[in-house]
């Protein structure tokens, strides 16, 4: 009898085991994966659920998204082409010192938080930063180092104060002529976020958006894990100094070694202080978590520039901002918080004390 | 209880510790084995070919890309943008690849360049 009741326990646990296994196996979400190039970089989006049709309708839908605000966003479109003509940022460039100009509230959404941070940044950080980038040549294909008087000459005319914005109107107005927005460190994290709200919309519960090293992930991953992204080391290629666990969140990292140049025997990059003019140099890679990629896109170029203190002090002061800092002393520094969801290399050969 | 229906319930357990191991270890779980290392080359993104990294031989072959010809290289497992019309050359500095989830992007031409197969981390944020 016994023997029997072990016997019929043992089918039943095996039964039940299996059966979840293959309800799992044919349960599984499908994915849905494509690439497309936009706004200078490639866009990789990643989305998992059970009707493939939505995903891809979903998809489409987000990198449409995208490229609306791309273009809406695009300072260097080619003249004559659909992107300079629907340029809102080309336009208000256009009457700098002349008007106002009406834009998309997209455009307004992005230059109120641009003006915001750099007032709270104390100018670290300021999109009106156009002609410094222009005079260093980031945008072309020659950046090259400026004479130091042309640098104090072009200064005068990057300042926030006067960027007028007018929300009731829904207008946006430089005062003075030569003055020039560049949302280089605004557009992608904002049209990053606005795609994955759209994926939201369509009921897509997991997803991945890759945007040129811009992440932003939703739900957790197909191992139903959070999601684990590495954080590029600044010095070696292929190699990651740190890995964060991620669920409903995105990374953005601002580092040093994009889009720079070489000369005299220093490297110059295209992150610039907009109070000196010149590349910001105490940080090499500056990794921002928070929920919103807009927010984090902003935030990693304002603690890039600003000394590392400074960054993880206003960091923390701020609720739902992370911040994992690689300094150009070779230090890695993060947020308290982050103990337990970012895990540092110790190969990767930097000084890092179990988070400060 | 016989000699027989001890094999059979120490056979049932046995079979039911695999199936949990199936169920929550991700090492079982066959999407992640599907499409070991296989590179697979897109220009504005359709699929223009794709590489059996296995096979251990080597190649050559020319892209058309978005600015002109690009030439990629295969030499085994690795795979490695050669040459490139553009100024920058970013992609061609980049050199090798040959761990699933790396990748070459060539932007000016959009050509990517993507190992594919189960990589260890789900992106890399730089």
């Amino acid at each position: 009898m016994k023997q029997r009741v072990i016997l019929i326990l043992g089918t039943l646990a095996l039964l039940l085991t299996a059966g979840l296994a293959s309800f799992r196996h044919f349960n599984a979400d499908g994915e849905y994966s494509s690439d497309q190039f936009l706004m200078d970089t490639l866009v990789s989006i990643k989305v998992y659920g059970k009707n493939p049709d939505t995903l891809k309708a979903a998809v489409a839908k987000a990198y449409a998204e995208m490229r609306r605000i791309a273009e809406l966003a695009d300072s260097f479109p080619e003249p004559g082409t659909a992107a300079a003509r629907s340029s809102d940022v080309c336009r208000i460039n256009a009457q700098a010192g002349k008007g106002p100009v009406r834009v998309d509230g997209d455009i307004l959404g992005m230059l109120v938080l641009a003006k915001k941070y750099c007032e709270l940044s104390d100018g670290a950080f300021d999109v009106t930063v156009g002609p410094l980038m222009d005079l260093w040549g980031f945008g072309g294909k020659n950046p090259h180092l400026p004479p130091a008087d042309r640098i104090a000459s072009t200064l005068a005319r990057v300042d926030s104060k006067d960027l007028v914005l007018n929300q009731q109107e829904g207008t946006v107005f430089l005062r003075r002529a030569g003055m020039k927005l560049d949302l280089g460190a605004v557009a992608k994290g904002y049209a990053t976020e606005k795609a994955l709200q759209v994926l939201k919309n369509h009921g897509i519960e997991k997803a991945l958006i890759d945007a040129g090293g811009n992440i932003r992930v939703l739900g957790r991953n197909t191992h139903d894990a959070p999601w684990r992204i590495g954080i590029k080391d600044p010095r070696k290629s292929d190699a990651i100094v740190a890995v964060l666990q991620m669920e409903d969140a995105s990374a953005v990292t601002s580092a040093d070694y994009y889009r720079g140049f070489e000369a005299g025997g220093k490297r110059y990059h295209h992150i610039l202080d907009p109070r000196t003019g010149y590349p910001a140099g105490q940080n090499m890679s500056v990794t921002v978590v928070t929920r919103d990629a807009g927010l984090a896109d902003i935030l990693s170029t304002v603690f890039f520039v600003l000394p590392p203190e400074k960054a993880m002090a206003m960091a923390g002061k701020m609720t739902g901002v992370e911040l994992v800092l690689v300094t150009a002393d070779r230090r890695i520094l993060h947020t308290p918080s982050l103990r337990g969801t970012v895990q540092v290399q110790p190969e990767s050969g930097y000084r890092y004390d179990q988070g400060r | 209880m016989t000699r027989g229906d001890k094999f059979l319930l120490a056979g049932l357990l046995l079979f039911s510790l695999l199936s949990a191991g199936a169920l929550y270890g991700r090492w079982l779980l066959p999407q992640d084995q599907k499409k070991a290392m296989r590179a697979v080359v897109t220009v504005q993104g359709k699929v223009v070919r794709r590489i059996d990294l296995a096979s251990g031989a080597r190649s050559s072959f020319v892209v058309d890309g978005r600015v002109g010809s690009s030439t990629v290289e295969v030499d085994g497992a690795r795979v490695r943008m050669l040459e490139a019309p553009c100024a920058g050359g970013i992609c061609v500095k980049q050199s090798w690849i040959a761990h699933p989830g790396q990748s070459v992007v060539c932007i000016p031409g959009e050509i990517l360049i993507r190992i594919e197969g189960a990589a260890p981390l789900d992106a890399v944020s730089r």
